[in-house]
Parts: structure tokens; sequence; C-alpha cells
């Protein structure tokens, strides 16, 4: 209905609006010239996007040459697909590809029912206050950065004097352990800690779709003998598939990048087998080891594979639920 | 809130009861750490301290503040998130109410543009090689330039604008109201809660940020509260390392000397990087909820 105005006494569109108010055809280029003012305020946006993510897609033709510090980007000579053939013949990239991928798992399908869940949950908390408190304390790990929660993390599991290993002792365990350091609690790890700090956050989205559900469905399907758990199923669920989708295709395109910050900071020499990822080695080889052709090559593939990824996953939704991005 | 989903009472007790459970787990990380801050250094090395210190010491925090790197990243943190979210903020605003303007010409491809950023980027590298030939790199200006723009504050600003009373900015139109007039006393009043929501997130962003002062400057003087930490927590943990294979040793003992250890330092510095957040939070969390919400949910 937000499209409806009242003009004169008369409902109209926007769009119809708009055309009584300018009904002659202008040219394009009076068109324009009315429009000065939003173009100057878009002019530093373009430029931004140009310059800061358009000159660096440019710049990927650094993945077929050599680059030198003296020749910059375009100077050096093409050394076709060397740095490709190098990232595939290397057996240790694949335990790359590998641990990326599960770890995106771990955040993407694993995690997926959590927040629902915890949205469910909140919904069901009929004190509006306490609702209210509990959902704020809930949202504030996303705001700290994950230094501070790799941190908080250390400082927890650290051998002998951190709690957990010192609970461990006083049940009269071996409380030296420096969990941080075993290569079989990396995962656990990761996955603990990122639901411990987006749970919260990414039920905010969910919560509100669940409350704009119509209350009455409920009641209807009360009336038919529908029970909580039916009723969730039937009702909930169902009015918040559109939600979850969206989310979904747009977390999809980052499947080959498992987030750097979270993976880089729990990095340490006794998890290095499963802790090493696409994006952690691209900083490794590229920024820190200066090999800048051959991170550029990985980057390339990496950003190719999310980009069809996506367009993939879009195009299917879309035709099979009608729901979709663009 | 008027949905019909009663259960009985044990079950709706239960779940408030696993909900606290978990706002528990987020809380008492916290209030440990703030313990050990308060703690004196040598003292929290035997363990054992909980959510209260044993040994009362404000040792620490006059150590955050004496160390010239850690005040002076504190002041580059404070900089770039002031700087950086003011100036940031007012340029977002323009473009996507720009993008609003369905009689624009060149509105759709526009959108696209910015829009595609979000689908494909030149990577890590290439990124880093822009910074560098634009001569950003080892300055101040490489917290600030490079992230003045967000796809996602752009898009949540641009539906936000979308969804605002058409008729009330026509009839401004009609008065003869200059467009940026428009914008300026009709657009931004109206649009307080996303604007608070975007200024949160990019304040937050710049607050947070550890990688840029990392990766992109080399000055000590440069490095922001967020990067310090952070070098902290590696060289502790290579401290630790060196610690455990000789302890006993001299390095061990001379540790002993002083009561403010890297670990409480390291503590301190945690809750003085967490200290504007939780002291702004309260003001504008009710803002933010409204904020994202409105654009996100498709009618």
């Amino acid at each position: 209905m937000e499209n409806v105005v009242v003009h004169n006494g008369v409902l109209k569109t926007k769009e119809e609006l708009e055309k009584h108010y300018n009904p002659v055809k202008e040219t394009l280029w009076t068109k324009m010239n009315k429009h000065k003012i939003f173009y100057i305020m878009l002019f530093p946006c373009l430029a931004f996007f140009l310059i800061f993510s358009y000159w660096p897609m440019a710049g990927l033709i650094l993945a077929f040459k050599q680059y030198g510090f003296n020749t910059g980007i375009l100077g050096g000579d093409w050394v076709g697909f060397k740095y490709f053939e190098q990232f595939f013949n290397d057996p240790r990239s694949w335990l790359y590809v590998k641990n990326t991928i599960i770890i995106s798992i771990l955040k993407l399908f694993v995690y997926l029912p959590f927040p629902i869940l915890l949205a469910l949950m909140l919904n069901d908390v009929k004190n509006n206050k306490l609702r209210g408190a509990l959902q704020s304390i809930t949202y504030l790990p996303y705001f700290i950065s994950w230094v501070v929660v790799v941190g908080l993390m250390n400082r927890i599991l650290a051998p002998n004097t951190g709690m957990i290993n010192q609970a461990i002792e006083s049940f009269g365990g071996d409380g030296s352990k420096f969990f941080m350091m075993e290569e079989g609690l990396f995962l656990p790890l990761v996955f603990i800690s990122y639901l411990w700090k987006s749970i919260g956050w990414d039920s905010i989205i969910y919560f509100a779709a669940i409350v704009a559900i119509v209350p009455t469905l409920y009641e209807a399907a009360a009336i038919d003998g529908a029970g909580k758990l039916r009723q969730i199923w039937h009702v909930t669920l169902p009015g918040i598939s559109a939600t979850i989708i969206i989310l979904f295709i747009l977390s999809l395109g980052s499947i080959l990048s498992s987030g750097f910050d979270q993976v880089y900071l729990m990095q340490n020499p006794g998890n290095a087998n499963v802790s090493e990822t696409i994006d952690t080695y691209i900083v490794r080889t590229g920024l820190q080891g200066g090999q800048f052709g051959y991170a550029t090559a990985i980057g390339l593939m990496q950003g190719i594979a999310g980009l069809i990824i996506t367009i993939i996953v879009n195009k299917i939704t879309s035709k099979k639920f009608g729901t979709s991005l663009w | 809130m008027s949905n019909s989903m009663v259960g009985p009472k044990a079950l709706r007790f239960l779940n408030i009861l696993l909900i606290v459970l978990f706002c528990l787990a987020i809380i008492l990380p916290f209030l440990h750490v703030l313990a050990i801050s308060f703690n004196s250094g040598v003292d929290a090395q035997k363990g054992g301290i909980g959510f209260w210190p044993r040994e009362w010491s404000f040792e620490n925090y006059t150590e955050v503040f004496k160390q010239d790197n850690l005040l002076n990243g504190l002041f580059i943190s404070i900089f770039r998130t002031v700087v950086g979210t003011v100036i940031g903020v007012a340029l977002m605003s323009m473009a996507a109410y720009a993008m609003t303007i369905k009689t624009l010409p060149g509105r759709k491809q526009i959108t696209f543009f910015v829009f595609f950023t979000m689908l494909f980027s030149g990577g890590t590298v290439p990124y880093y090689l822009v910074l560098t030939e634009l001569n950003l790199t080892n300055t101040i200006w490489v917290f600030i330039i490079p992230s003045l723009y967000s796809v996602t504050n752009i898009l949540l600003l641009r539906t936000s604008f979308n969804q605002l009373p058409f008729s009330v900015i026509e009839a401004a139109r009609i008065d003869g109201c200059s467009e940026f007039k428009i914008f300026r006393s009709i657009v931004i009043p109206m649009s307080k809660p996303v604007l608070a929501t975007i200024s949160l997130f990019t304040a937050v962003g710049h607050w947070n940020d550890w990688y840029y002062g990392s990766f992109f400057v080399r000055d000590a003087s440069l490095k922001p509260l967020a990067t310090l930490l952070q070098e902290m927590l590696t060289r502790q943990a290579a401290l630790s390392d060196i610690l455990l294979r000789n302890s006993g040793s001299m390095a061990y003992s001379q540790l002993d000397k002083i009561t403010v250890t890297s670990e409480s330092l390291q503590m301190a510095t945690i809750i003085v990087v967490m200290i504007p957040m939780v002291l702004i939070y309260p003001f504008i969390q009710k803002y933010f909820v409204k904020g994202i919400t409105v654009g996100s949910i498709k009618e």
C-alpha cells in the first residue's frame, strides 16, 4: 500500500504522480542537468569504488605476470598460468582448500539452525522487558573484535591458570593442557566461538521476520489442533523461509573464504595442519612473503569460484522458491 | 507480540533458563578478564581468580597509560573512529539518497556498479598494491580513505530512504525547496534510526580493525590499539612458549620481580579496548534493531 499516495483527493501510485509532474518529454541532457545535485552527491562514491574496487580488479592481471618492485603491475613479463600450476602442483594447497571448506561448512550449514532456534526461543519469552534485556546481551559479542575474543579464549583455556584447566584440576585431572594448541580442538573451538559471537546478532533478522507473521495464522492452526511444535513447523518456518533463503544465498558466495580474522588469530604451531585456509595462505604468501603474483592467482580463483556459486545458487532459488537477490 | 504459542509453564521456564544460561556464558568471561585486570599481575599468575580480584591493584591500568605506544595507539584509534565515521556516514547517506531518486538517468547502472563490488573483488594483494601506488600505505589516511564507503551500509541506507513517505518530500519539492535542502532538512532528520545504526557499524568497524594496522602500516607510531593488542597476543604466545621451555631460567625469575605481567597488562588492554563499546552500547542498541530490520525483511 505504501506506493499509493493521495493527490488532490485521488488515489495515485508514485509512478503516476511522477508522470504527472513530468508531463513533457525531456531530452536526456536537460534531465541530467536537472539532477546535477544528485550526480555531485554520487561522484565521490563512484570515484571511490572505481579506485578501491575496480582498480584492484584490473590488478588481477598480476596473476599472469612476473611482479617486479621496479616494474609495477603492468611492466612485468607474462608468465601465463605458471602460478596456477604452482598452486595445483603443491599438495599442501589441497589441504588448505579442504580446511577452508570444512570451516565454511561449519559456519554456513551446521551453524544455520542455531540463530533461528534462538529467535524462536526469544519469541516465546512473553515479558517484553525481560526479552529486551536478554536480547541486548546476546547481541553484544557481535560488536567485540575477534582480537578480544581470541584474547579471552587464550586466557580461559590457558594451561594451569586458565579457568577450564583449574576446574579440571579441582576434580583431580591433569590441568596442564593448552587447549588452543590442540589440533583436534581447533574446529570445535572455531565453531563454538563463532556461535558465541554471532548467534545473537544473526537472530535479530529471524526474530523480526517471526514477529511480522500474522497472529491469525497461529490461531487458525491452533483451532485445527496443531500443538506448539506443529505451529512452528507449519506457520513460523514457512513464514520466515524467504528471509532464511536470502541470507543463505548471500553467505554461500563466501564458501571459499572462511573468515580471515578468527582463523588467523586462532592459528598457532599446534594446529597449523587444520588451521591454514586459503585466506590466511594468501596473506602469508602475498602480504608477508612478497609472492605477489602467486597470491593474486589464488585470490583470483577464490573470487571467481565465489561469484559463480552465488550466481548459480541465486538462479536455482529464484526458480524454485521465487526469492532472489536481484 | 500476540501470537498464541502458549505452552505449558514448565517448558516456558526451561526456555528462559536456557537463554539466561547463554547470556551468562557471554557476560562471565568479561567479568573474569575484568577481575584479572584489577588484580596484581604476579598474584594472578598463581591462578584461581574467578570474577572478583583477590589482590586489588590498579597498576595494570597505570601501566597501559604509561606505555607510550599504547597511549599513542589509543589516540590513533580515536582519531580514525571519529573522523572515519563522520565523513563516511555523511558521504554514504548522500550517495544512498541519490540512488533512491527514481527519475535519475543512469540510476540502475550506478547501483549495479556499486553492488557488483560485493560479489567480486580484486583480492588482497592487488588491493594492497593499489594502496601502495596511491602512497596511502604507512600514512594515517590508510585507515580513513579506503574505508569511507561500504556497500552493505549503502544498501541499508537506500532501503530505509526508500521507505520514507514520498508525499512529504514531494510536497517540499512543490514548495520550491532545493533538493539538497530536502535531503538535509527532511530526509536526514527522518532517518535517525538508520543513521544511528550505520554510524555504530562504521565506528565499531574502525575501532575493532587491527588488519589495516598490521599489514598496511609499518611505523609503530601509526598502529591503532586493536593492532597493538593483536601484537601483544602473538608475542604473549611466543613468550610463554619460551618460558615453558626453560622455566626456572633467568628470564622467568626476572619476570617475577615486577608486579605487572604481560598477561595482566594484556587483560587491562582488552578492557580498555572494550570500554567505549560497552559505554555507548546501551544508548544506541534500541536504534540498531530498528535500523537493520527496516531494510532486511522482504515483503
